[in-house]
């Protein structure tokens, strides 16, 4: 592959649990290009959580790197990791983890504000973020007046805010229904094909899986499979 | 119990050991304030006791213009008497080394060993010893300002002449635990009162008195005799030698300011802990619950894995109970030495010769009973909610969804605040529970600290203005003979008198309905200018007094219910006279009252203009020199330098600053660790909120502003709530501490507010920084993924 946007370079993971060291990742490589739908697949404790966190800069590998843009991320310190995150990356979590004393429209703005946006400017692009995620009329709703599947649109919304080169969403339908994960997923697959916006979605679905550009299965801290998918199924079509 | 949850609540402590350790620390001050105040105030009160006992504390003192000796063996033989000692007391003057004269008492005891009645503790030296040259002892406050140690020479003058005596020891006496000379003294007065024991031949030689003649008899009753029956009966033996007064126990001067120190102390050693105590049960009970509820998705999952509703109450209550436990014993154990720490400074402070500290067990049990109860109680109602709750409702607890609700409200959309700004707002005005537990924590702290800075500041600002607003001159003089204008004349025309100003002061009785109060009346001129009345706005001197009206002191007014207009009769040594209370004036001295002093004069069986006391105002550089002259004035009793009358009452209050020295500390400390919790948990329970805000790029820095920038908001909400009521609590204080004969009056200095309010903020904005500093260390990965 030619300059992909992220590398990551023999990635190891351990963790200390008590007298016991566990090996999450056990030297990944992998490449992912500009403008990629990657599903991370695995079971539980395969690995993938820790790969999303780590190309997040979220966590710190044990050895090996991760150059995003040509950039070892790895190598950054705390200020540059906080820049790297709130210029290059939007994260989507489980728990969609909104800010509750924030409204939909404020969450997104909250965002925007980091780099710099000012008040009106923000304002108005968070109703536009929110309007492609089909939650404009409920902008001004705070988090415990939305569905769960109306909040992790918000922080769809949230994440885009900035123009991310990068979309990590972990487990995104993990905690909806299935009509409301159909439409997740789609606003999802929307920013990726329109905004040309690189997406790696961690899941332990295998339902999913078929939307995605590649579909990296890992197994015990490594990569178990690859499948190049030329024609991903479309949104509508996964049933789980 | 279950040794899993044993394990569990041993993990849990060690999980959020800053907070449960602030918790600890909360009850153990709590009890520590209990037991060393309530501990401390006992030991005292024992102390005086004892000391009152071992040294045969006069029960009455009777003065008489002269008796023989032999009139003490028919007192003696009286029913119900159980020793007389009789005595020659002559009120004289001193020569301080510097030449200056102060008032000095000789007192003559009739044997060379301890006397019956009033002995001495000699705390250096010896009793009187033979030799050629007169033996004196010397009291101890005395002895201490000056340094006067055994073997040196003390100056009386008697009959105007320096006689020098040589010291032999060094006196502890119960009639002078507080050194004032008189009924009239409102004043302690240790540093211009010396008294002087010596052999009563000795003072009836130096004084040119008869052999065999006293003047005074001491005497202790049985216990089991009735007072006023054995009284009387001496009282009638000692009609024909002119019987002056009779003194009781409860209002020898000496004993009366220390009951009325002991009363006050008494008030504050119940009520301060008693707030303390309020403070840190209501903060456990919070602080505590939100520790437990912070658990409830841990309570759903034990539910849910079969353990009964019991087994988890008795799980939290452990927890409970374990702070209880921890805080008690720490507390006992910080409060004993603490009781005797105070106990022995008083002591010392007074020169008790017999301190008593004793060990307290109803106090121990009390404290057990305080803390565990305080604790479980604060246990139980958070725990019991939790284990009520179906074990799904508990687990699927989410702060996001369960904390905050409601659409934005008006205020809201009327203030159209920039994000930076709403944030933090929003977070304290939409969080309501978390802010009001939070708030009640900082309202706390206003409350502790405000209250005892309050008292200090009372008093200091009640000092300055007795001596400085409503005490305007700088010398004193009583005399125990009527003066006439030919005095008042005379000092006028002294060199270095700027004015002088005549003043007759008695003690009196005011008799009002079935109510009577003893006072001491003030007569003054209505336009004199050296004691000016502090009179409600409106009232002038000139018009309230004169015309048979009266001013009375606010607290006595108070006291007595009576308001301008009213009648009330004042009982004289001359006989009754109605007057027209007129209105009131703020005093130092609760018993003050004032009248014209012609009405005063009408009342006197003089027919001519007298007076028995003297304000003078003069050059600072003729200070000494006035005082001396005022001495060797034919009748003077007492002069007084403003200066020392100020620096006695401050030496006096140093125990009341000891007091209130451990009183701020005590608050300060609670006072941190409150708002230390309060701050914690408030950013522990958002951990994954504000882990989100970092995953999305918000720096460290931009964290620590929210944060502080909400404290701030907190702050500015419990500003004016913890203001008030820290000043509301401060008066019952002073309520409390305000005695019959002293009334402080609460005033708090505009700068204490502004100290303790930024006290307060930066306390909380330095709490809240280990919090933050977690949070900024948060593994991300786990933090966001945290449900609660």
């Amino acid at each position: 592959m030619n300059n992909p946007l992220i590398l990551c370079r023999d990635l190891t993971r351990q963790y200390k649990m008590g007298a016991v060291t566990v090996h999450a990742l056990r030297g990944l490589n992998l490449e992912i290009a500009t403008g990629e739908f990657i599903v991370l697949l695995g079971p539980s404790g395969s690995g993938k959580t820790t790969t999303l966190n780590l190309v997040g800069g979220l966590d710190r590998p044990t050895g090996g790197a991760v150059l995003v843009g040509g950039e070892d991320i790895t190598r950054y310190n705390e200020k540059q990791l906080t820049r790297y995150r709130r210029e290059q990356v939007g994260f989507v979590f489980q728990f969609f983890n909104l800010i509750p004393t924030l409204t939909a429209s404020e969450n997104v703005e909250f965002a925007l504000k980091l780099n710099g946006s000012n008040g009106r400017s923000a304002a108005s692009r968070a109703l536009e973020l929110l309007d492609i995620v089909g939650l404009r009329e409920r902008a001004n709703h705070f988090p415990a007046e939305l569905s769960g599947g109306e909040q992790q649109r918000v922080s769809i919304a949230r994440a885009l805010a900035n123009h991310p080169a990068l979309l990590l969403c972990d487990e995104p339908t993990g905690n909806l229904d299935v009509k409301t994960g159909h439409q997740v997923l789609q606003a999802i697959r929307d920013l990726n094909r329109e905004e040309g916006t690189t997406v790696i979605l961690v899941t332990h679905n295998t339902a999913i899986a078929p939307m995605a550009d590649r579909i990296v299965r890992l197994s015990d801290g490594q990569i178990d499979s690859i499948t190049v998918q030329d024609e991903p199924e479309l949104v509508a079509e996964l049933a789980w | 119990m279950n040794k899993l949850f044993m394990r569990k609540t041993l993990r849990d402590f060690r999980a959020s050991w800053a907070q449960s350790v602030a918790l600890m620390f909360i009850v153990a001050l709590g009890i520590a304030a209990y037991v060393a105040l309530v501990g401390s105030y006992r030991d005292l009160k024992s102390s005086y006791d004892r000391t009152y006992e071992t040294l045969h504390f006069a029960d009455a003192t009777f003065a008489v213009a002269e008796a023989p000796l032999a009139v003490a063996d028919e007192l003696r033989a009286l029913a119900g008497v159980t020793a007389v000692t009789p005595r020659l007391i002559r009120d004289t003057g001193y020569e301080l080394p510097d030449g200056e004269p102060i008032r000095a008492r000789l007192i003559g005891l009739p044997q060379t060993t301890q006397p019956d009645v009033n002995q001495l503790v000699i705390a250096e030296g010896q009793f009187f010893s033979d030799g050629a040259t007169p033996t004196s002892l010397v009291e101890a406050h005395f002895a201490d300002i000056y340094g006067i140690q055994p073997g040196d020479a003390v100056t009386p003058i008697i009959n105007g002449d320096s006689v020098p005596l040589r010291v032999a020891g060094i006196g502890i006496s119960p009639e002078y635990l507080i050194v004032s000379p008189s009924q009239q003294d409102m004043f302690p007065s240790a540093r211009t009162f010396a008294v002087l024991w010596l052999p009563l031949t000795t003072v009836q030689i130096l004084t040119g008195s008869n052999a065999d003649v006293v003047n005074e008899f001491t005497v202790l009753l049985d216990e089991t005799a009735v007072a006023d029956t054995v009284i009387r009966q001496i009282q009638e033996i000692l009609q024909p030698y002119e019987l002056e007064t009779t003194i009781l126990q409860t209002d020898q001067p000496s004993n009366a300011l220390l009951q009325q120190d002991v009363a006050g102390y008494k008030e504050l050693a119940n009520m301060m802990p008693a707030i303390i105590l309020l403070v840190a049960a209501i903060s456990v009970y919070v602080l505590l619950g939100r520790m437990v509820r912070a658990q409830q998705p841990q309570v759903g999952l034990m539910k849910a894995l079969g353990y009964g509703t019991s087994d988890v109450l008795r799980h939290y209550l452990l927890f409970a109970l374990v702070i209880g436990l921890v805080g008690l014993v720490l507390g006992v154990c910080g409060g004993i030495p603490l009781a005797r720490w105070v106990t022995s400074t008083y002591a010392q402070e007074l020169s008790i010769p017999f301190v008593q500290t004793q060990f307290y067990p109803d106090l121990v049990m009390q404290s057990v009973l305080i803390s565990l109860a305080l604790c479980l109680l604060a246990g139980y109602g958070p725990a019991r909610s939790a284990a009520r709750l179906a074990p799904a409702e508990a687990m699927r607890i989410d702060p996001a969804v369960a904390l905050v609700n409601g659409r934005q409200n008006f205020l809201e959309r009327m203030l159209p605040l920039p994000l930076e700004m709403r944030l933090p707002l929003r977070n304290v005005l939409r969080m309501r529970r978390r802010s009001l537990t939070t708030g009640l924590g900082i309202v706390f702290a206003f409350i502790l600290v405000l209250m005892v800075w309050a008292m200090f500041d009372s008093m200091s600002i009640f000092m300055d203005q007795n001596f400085e607003k409503v005490e305007r001159w700088d010398v004193t003089a009583v005399f125990d003979k009527p003066q006439n204008n030919a005095t008042l004349e005379l000092v006028r025309s002294w060199d270095g008198v700027i004015a002088a100003e005549p003043i007759i002061q008695l003690p009196v009785t005011l008799l009002t309905g079935d109510e009577r109060e003893d006072v001491l009346l003030t007569a003054v001129q209505p336009d004199q200018q050296m004691h000016a009345l502090q009179l409600p706005e409106g009232d002038t001197a000139t018009a309230v007094l004169g015309d048979n009206q009266i001013v009375l002191s606010q607290a006595l007014a108070e006291e007595l219910g009576l308001h301008a207009g009213d009648e009330i009769t004042v009982d004289t040594p001359f006989g009754k006279q109605a007057f027209t209370v007129s209105s009131t004036t703020k005093e130092l001295v609760s018993t003050a009252v004032y009248v014209s002093i012609d009405d005063a004069l009408a009342l006197s069986p003089f027919p001519m203009a007298i007076f028995n006391g003297l304000y003078l105002q003069v050059e600072p550089s003729a200070v000494s020199r006035i005082k001396a002259d005022l001495y060797h004035l034919p009748g003077t009793a007492s002069v007084a330098r403003k200066t020392d009358l100020y620096n006695d009452l401050l030496e006096m209050l140093n125990l009341f600053y000891t007091f209130m020295g451990v009183m701020f500390l005590f608050a300060l400390g609670m006072a941190f660790a409150l708002l230390f919790n309060a701050t914690t948990v408030n950013v522990l329970e958002r951990q994954r909120e504000l882990a989100t805000m970092r995953s999305i790029g918000t720096s460290n820095w931009q964290i620590a502003a929210q944060i502080t920038a909400e404290n701030v908001v907190l702050w500015l909400l419990c500003l004016v709530p913890g203001l008030l009521l820290g000043y509301a609590v401060a008066l019952q204080l002073g309520d409390a501490f305000s005695s019959e004969l002293f009334s402080l009056d609460i005033t708090i200095a505009p700068t204490s507010y502004v100290i303790t309010s930024l006290g307060i903020l930066l306390t909380m904005l330095l709490a809240a920084w280990p919090a933050i500093r977690r949070v900024n260390r948060l593994n991300l990965a786990e933090a966001t993924k945290v449900l609660v």
